[in-house]
């Protein structure tokens, strides 16, 4: 380290960053040299306290994972184990399940919207975004009973079936939302100083993707179609009509028309959803849940978050408790790998433009 | 010939198993995991690395390391595992290949006491800070003990007005 | 005997001069509290909703700022790591008199749901001074509100003291904390 340059934390108490973890940085007047993430503020040793608790009363536990989206958490541990255990759910479930995840994916991709101009300084968006989410959050409370942590998929189903009049409600909120997105469009996308600011900021080689194992959105960014929706679909996805977003550019501007693109296929899936909905029954009951023992094996599930690629490694051995849950984040490869080589020559002023369009989310990753 | 069959003629495989349309299982020896991976790699198509994990087998004294790979043109899964003895976990790194390895080889690291041989990155603490007992996901420590000892038993001792409680407290630390 | 009927025990409180400022600066304090921008678990989730246009916390005077100099209010919410703790402390001594902490869940008061974790501590009030408690996981935006309204109530009648108790006491505190934190590397702030 020579005398011209300067040793900085961003750190773990800074408005820029998502979440509690901290940046060092070695600065050559405001272009950066070396970076290294710095994670393990928020570990609370899930992996440890599941191989304490009985399969059923992990559930509480699964949800915290991953804090502004907590549905994918839930359905991948309930696939696992019925999956382990060889238990069929009826079709209904399915569709409710699916009707879950697409709900959630929308109102984080809303906040994710408000925030990312939130990060260059625009802050009305910001409160346009988070009140519009909290719509859908009403949704979720008069289905579920919470705003955040819902807890409402089991292994077998899920928990209660949709009240009178609920599909109403979601069609109507989903008109609401559609009219206000324009409004979004004129503040940020068609703003000059946004666009001069984005365009060709960090662009990523396109080696890197397959090399490092990056998905979701940074992956379709670049050109490649992984989804997993569409490679290995899970639920009913295949059942569902849509294609896969990507664009051709690699940088930050190409990640956020992705996921602006996302949010109007995720309420033309809600409405095709909605649709198709068959009726029946909406839970399959386990013989005794608190001895409930699974035979001995492995297996590794996965869906689509809207960060990427969730994933979920699981062992049991035939007691009623599990061997082993490794609970895999996409966000520890975009964090800690490629945003170390990434930021490298870039100014520090968009350190924080870079972290929201990559969506690293702390707590998954380091669980 | 199937993928089972091209890998048998190879390497010692140990078992294979489909456990669904699109993840196989195949279970090997140490001195041809890095081998095995290096043929899946370049002849195969499986060019991604998904996970590397780890699972402590206390009653047989072993530890089993388990490699999660993809194939980005058939949209497969397939995983390598293999068993290490507990007594003596070494192993080499697979860094050069991948570079996200070298995070969670630094993981498994700290959690288990696994040693990966070549890691530039493997001595540096990610996660705990200042961590000076066995490591922790190892079947053999005590987390509840752990945690009442060092931070407390949960209850406060007359559990109804805790601005009293430590105002008590404050008393008694100055009377000693 | 009889004069204990017609004379009190003990002088009765008189606004002197110095009394009349120190009612004005509780009552001015309690109506614009700045809080540290800091989300340190779980909680931070529901602080935006509180902030932002929905259920408005600017009504009552309250507005994030990046630097704990400029601040009044820290706000844990939810539960605590070792690591973070360190830090926390470290802000929490930045910040200057008078300052309160406003800690939100279940896992300050005992541990919550995390009670066996290596890593999660017990108990917040060993380490530094709470003033106002705020129950539920994670507690809904009207729950917030009302905590920093009983805040704004304790501020107004001169009871909520616990950076003085901090300062008192501060050995007491000390040795709890460097029970819990081994590599004490901290600066000597000065009061």
């Amino acid at each position: 380290m020579s005398k011209e340059e300067v040793r900085l934390f961003i750190g773990p108490q800074h408005p820029g960053i998502t979440g509690n973890m901290s940046i060092e940085v070695l600065l050559k007047g405001d272009t950066i040299t070396w970076a290294k993430t710095h994670i393990g503020y928020l570990h609370r040793a899930f992996e440890k306290l599941m191989e304490r608790r009985i399969f059923i009363k992990s559930f509480p536990l699964v949800c915290r994972i991953c804090v502004p989206e907590p549905d994918t958490n839930e359905e991948n541990f309930a696939r696992g184990l019925e999956e382990l255990a060889g238990i069929e759910i009826p079709e209904r479930a399915k569709w409710i399940r699916t009707l879950v995840l697409e709900l959630s994916r929308l109102q984080m991709l809303i906040m994710w919207y408000g925030g990312i101009a939130g990060s260059m300084g625009l802050s009305t968006p910001v409160q346009w975004g988070i009140g519009d989410r909290d719509y859908i959050l009403d949704l979720f409370e008069e289905l579920t009973g919470a705003r955040i942590y819902h807890i409402y998929i089991l292994p077998g189903g899920v928990r209660k079936d949709l009240p009178e009049g609920f599909e109403e409600r979601v069609l109507k909120t989903m008109d609401m939302i559609e009219k206000r997105l324009p409004e979004y469009d004129e503040v940020i996308m068609e703003n000059a100083v946004v666009q001069k600011r984005l365009k060709g900021l960090a662009r990523i080689p396109k080696e890197w993707v397959e090399e490092m194992g990056l998905t979701g959105p940074v992956a379709r960014a670049c050109g490649f179609p992984y989804d997993v929706r569409k490679d290995n679909p899970y639920e009913v996805y295949d059942q569902l009509d849509f294609d896969v977003i990507t664009e051709e550019g690699c940088d930050v501007w190409s990640m956020l028309l992705v996921r602006r693109r996302e949010i109007d296929l995720s309420i033309n899936l809600i409405r095709q959803i909605i649709d198709k909905m068959p009726g029946g029954e909406f839970l399959t009951r386990l013989p005794n849940v608190l001895y409930w023992k699974i035979p001995r094996g492995e297996t590794y599930v996965k869906s689509e978050s809207t960060r990427g690629e969730f994933g979920y490694y699981m062992v049991t051995d035939g007691s009623d408790k599990p061997r082993r849950v490794h609970v895999k984040g996409p966000s520890f490869i975009h964090g800690i790998t490629l945003a170390e080589r990434l930021l490298v020559g870039q100014n520090i002023a968009d350190v924080a433009p870079i972290l929201v369009a990559l969506q690293t989310c702390p707590p998954e990753m380091e669980r | 010939m199937d993928l089972a069959e091209r890998l048998k003629k190879k390497f010692e495989v140990i078992d294979f198993k489909k456990q669904r349309e699109d993840l196989f299982i195949v279970e090997t020896t140490k001195k041809d995991l890095i081998p095995m991976l290096f043929y899946l790699k370049e002849y195969e198509g499986f060019r991604t690395l998904t996970l590397i994990s780890c699972v402590d087998w206390i009653e047989d004294g072993k530890f089993q390391l388990s490699y999660i790979l993809w194939n980005s043109r058939t949209r497969d899964n397939i995983m390598v595992k293999f068993m290490l003895n507990r007594d003596e976990p070494d192993f080499e790194t697979i860094y050069k290949m991948w570079p996200q390895a070298e995070a969670y080889e630094r993981e498994i690291h700290e959690m288990f006491g696994v040693n990966f041989e070549g890691n530039p990155t493997q001595h540096e603490e990610l996660i705990l800070e200042d961590w000076d007992d066995i490591p922790p996901m190892r079947r053999d420590f005590d987390t509840l003990k752990y945690s009442m000892e060092r931070f407390g038993e949960r209850e406060p001792k007359s559990g109804i007005n805790i601005r009293k409680e430590i105002s008590e407290q404050y008393d008694e630390w100055r009377r000693k | 005997m009889g004069k204990d009927k017609y004379f009190l025990n003990e002088n009765p409180e008189k606004l002197t001069y110095s009394g009349v400022f120190k009612r004005f600066d509780d009552w001015a304090r309690a109506r614009s509290l700045w809080v540290v921008a800091y989300g340190t678990g779980c909680g931070a989730i529901e602080i935006r909703p509180t902030f932002t246009s929905r259920f408005d916390a600017e009504r009552l005077g309250m507005q994030m700022v990046g630097t704990p100099r400029q601040a009044d209010v820290i706000i844990i919410s939810g539960y605590l790591t070792v690591k973070t703790l360190k830090r926390v402390i470290r802000v929490y001594e930045q910040m200057q008199s008078p300052k309160y902490v406003v800690a939100l869940g279940a896992c300050p008061i005992n541990g919550g749901m995390y009670y066996d974790s290596y890593n999660a501590i017990n108990r917040l009030d060993l380490y530094l001074p709470v003033d106002v408690w705020v129950t539920g996981c994670m507690p809904r935006p009207e729950a917030i509100l009302a905590g920093f309204k009983k805040l704004q109530e304790l501020i107004d009648s001169g009871k909520a003291d616990g950076w003085k108790k901090y300062i008192d006491n501060l050995e007491w505190y000390r040795e709890n904390q460097k029970k819990i934190i081994k590599n004490w590397r901290m600066p000597n702030y000065n009061w």
